[in-house]
């Protein structure tokens, strides 16, 4: 849209000084009102610190699906709306969606992964610095960390992050995180979607106003998926009074009754 | 100047006694490993911060710390070993109690409060209850304050915020005066809510489900319990101490206080697993740059704060997709 008023004002540049004038002002003004309306830090970039959560199903199911009982309808977060993936790996995702009441790792509290932390639906908090960004999970209070300051993924490739381990950096006023390293004991959601230690993510951080973030993530592995694809989902800023993170380390709810006091007295 | 240099003045300066004396206690830590030894707790008073700070003003402590006396073994007796340890040097030759008020170094618990203390200590190695595991032997927070004497943790901060990441649990302090969550929510970390009083961090903390013991030597508050806690850094921000007086009706006939020295970590220090599990950042052509895996338990089904461990992972779990 841009180019296409740069174009159309240089075109009529002889016949309408006046109106390209009008033309160029507004097109600054509307720019620089959107620019001054986001938050950002010291060093210019966008500060997307803030407590988040989605509004959508992605955590329910990743592809579209009608209303089941464990599940909301959804006309789904994927481009295109399938995941692609290889022949063989397509009987272990049907195996997982069989078996999902019990083999989810969100039932035992675990760490939910990248990217199925940002869908889930509970808050998540990013404190943001110029050399990272620290993503607290309220659930089981899981801590992520995105490198903004040049660094480079470890030099020993195969970690087995259960977050994986990201690397970010600014392409205008987008966030682009690249993330490797993972383990293959994550879902991508409650449907038994599933990846191995070769999954490869791309994430895609841009503000649509100062309380909205468009969140996409492009996967690859080439063990499970036929071709890379793409989620997307809108992440909205909890705005409620006093509102803050309560951790939540749900796999302690096991146990907890036993310690210390006042049941053992 | 109001506050002192941190190696000018000592609360307690006990005995020197040679390395090999502890070395045996300190099995995950071989090779010269010292910090957790020092015997002396300097003293860091109050006042003004001539440090660097922060565009929002806070001071800048941001970085990798670790107390300096030891580890979660032994509440009041830092140096001493788990209970019933008897390998310890003579206890004059170790750090004094971490409770630092009433002056015999002892919580002042109640009677019945003080048997189920004993209670935990001595079935530690035979826990035929449940509630004598450790929770942290669990994957359970260390929660407040015991996450101050376990691995050492990294603080970062944010205007309004510090954020201190322990290898179990993290604590979010907020420093924006609103309220605290209602009194019926109990959490591991609690709820923690400061204020900067020159080189000193504030912080007024509740909700705490008093779940996590202090030591292995089974001391515990109740969910009434309100603690506030001073963190007081050095003029030259390598040091800090923690002190905290612990309010709790319930528990303890009256409020009573500790310390616990801590130091900056990771300046040029090679990691140790232990007080320092940092790592220096795949950087090319950069000054270093120290950073921190992430932290996970529970997932591994192990305690005591792994890093990822892909064949336990494997082998222990249920859910191999």
């Amino acid at each position: 849209m841009h180019e296409n008023a740069h174009r159309s004002a240089i075109a009529t540049r002889s016949r309408t000084p006046v109106a390209l004038a009008a033309l160029v002002a507004a097109l600054i003004a509307a720019r620089a009102h959107g620019e001054a309306t986001l938050p950002r830090l010291t060093n210019g970039k966008p500060d997307f610190s803030g407590i988040w959560q989605t509004t959508s199903a992605a955590e329910f199911d990743l592809e579209p699906h009608a209303a089941r009982k464990d599940a909301p309808p959804s006309a789904g977060v994927v481009e295109g709306n399938v995941i692609p993936y290889l022949p063989q790996a397509l009987g272990q995702k049907q195996r997982n969606f069989a078996a999902r009441a019990t083999d989810d790792p969100r039932l035992k509290c675990w760490t939910l992964g990248t990217p199925r932390g940002i869908y889930y639906p509970e808050p998540f908090q990013i404190f943001q610095r110029e050399r990272d960004l620290t993503i607290v999970f309220q659930f089981g209070h899981s801590v992520r960390t995105i490198h903004t300051n040049g660094t480079l993924h470890p030099v020993d490739s195969d970690n087995e992050f259960w977050l994986g381990d990201s690397r970010g950096h600014w392409e205008g006023d987008t966030l682009v995180v690249d993330v490797t390293n993972f383990t293959d004991q994550t879902w991508l959601d409650r449907a038994g979607n599933f990846h191995s230690t070769a999954l490869h993510v791309i994430e895609r951080w841009k503000f649509l106003d100062a309380n909205t973030i468009e969140y996409s993530a492009t996967l690859e592995d080439p063990n499970v998926f036929s071709r890379p694809w793409t989620l997307s989902v809108i992440l909205h800023r909890h705005r409620e009074k006093n509102f803050q993170l309560i951790e939540n380390y749900c796999y302690t709810l096991d146990y907890d009754e036993y310690y210390p006091f006042p049941q053992s007295r | 100047m109001v506050v002192a240099r941190s190696s000018a003045l000592f609360l307690s300066v006990i005995a020197f006694a040679p390395a090999w004396l502890f070395a045996q206690q300190d099995v995950r830590a071989p090779g010269g490993e010292t910090t957790r030894w020092e015997h002396e707790i300097p003293v860091i008073r109050s006042g003004e911060w001539k440090g660097p700070r922060l565009p929002d003003g806070q001071p800048d402590v941001q970085g990798f710390w670790s107390n300096t006396i030891a580890n979660h073994s032994n509440w009041t007796d830092p140096q001493g070993g788990e209970p019933g340890d008897t390998r310890s040097a003579p206890r004059e030759h170790r750090a004094p109690s971490r409770v630092i008020d009433p002056p015999d170094g002892q919580v002042p618990f109640q009677p019945w409060a003080r048997a189920l203390q004993q209670e935990f200590a001595a079935n530690l190695y035979n826990p035929v209850k449940p509630q004598y595991i450790e929770p942290l032997a669990r994957c359970a927070p260390g929660g407040v304050p015991k996450s101050f004497i376990w691995h050492g943790y990294e603080i970062r901060q944010y205007p309004g915020y510090v954020l201190i990441l322990f290898d179990s649990g993290t604590r979010i302090i907020h420093l924006d005066g609103k309220p605290h969550l209602p009194a019926n929510i109990k959490l591991w970390n609690a709820d923690s809510r400061g204020h900067w009083e020159g080189n000193t961090l504030v912080v007024d903390v509740t909700n705490n489900n008093a779940k996590a013991r202090f030591g292995r030597s089974g001391e515990f508050a109740s969910d009434n319990v309100h603690i506030t806690e001073r963190f007081t850094f050095s003029e030259d921000g390598e040091r800090y101490n923690y002190v905290a007086t612990f309010m709790d009706p319930t528990v303890y006939t009256r409020p009573w206080t500790a310390m616990i020295p801590a130091r900056r970590r990771g300046v040029g220090e090679p990691p140790d697993g232990w007080h320092f599990s940092g790592a220096l950042a795949n950087a090319p052509g950069q000054p270093p740059v120290t950073e921190h895996y992430e932290r996970i338990c529970v997932e591994n089904n192990g305690a005591f704060g792994q890093l990822a461990a892909p064949a336990q992972a494997a082998s222990s779990s249920g859910t191999r997709p």
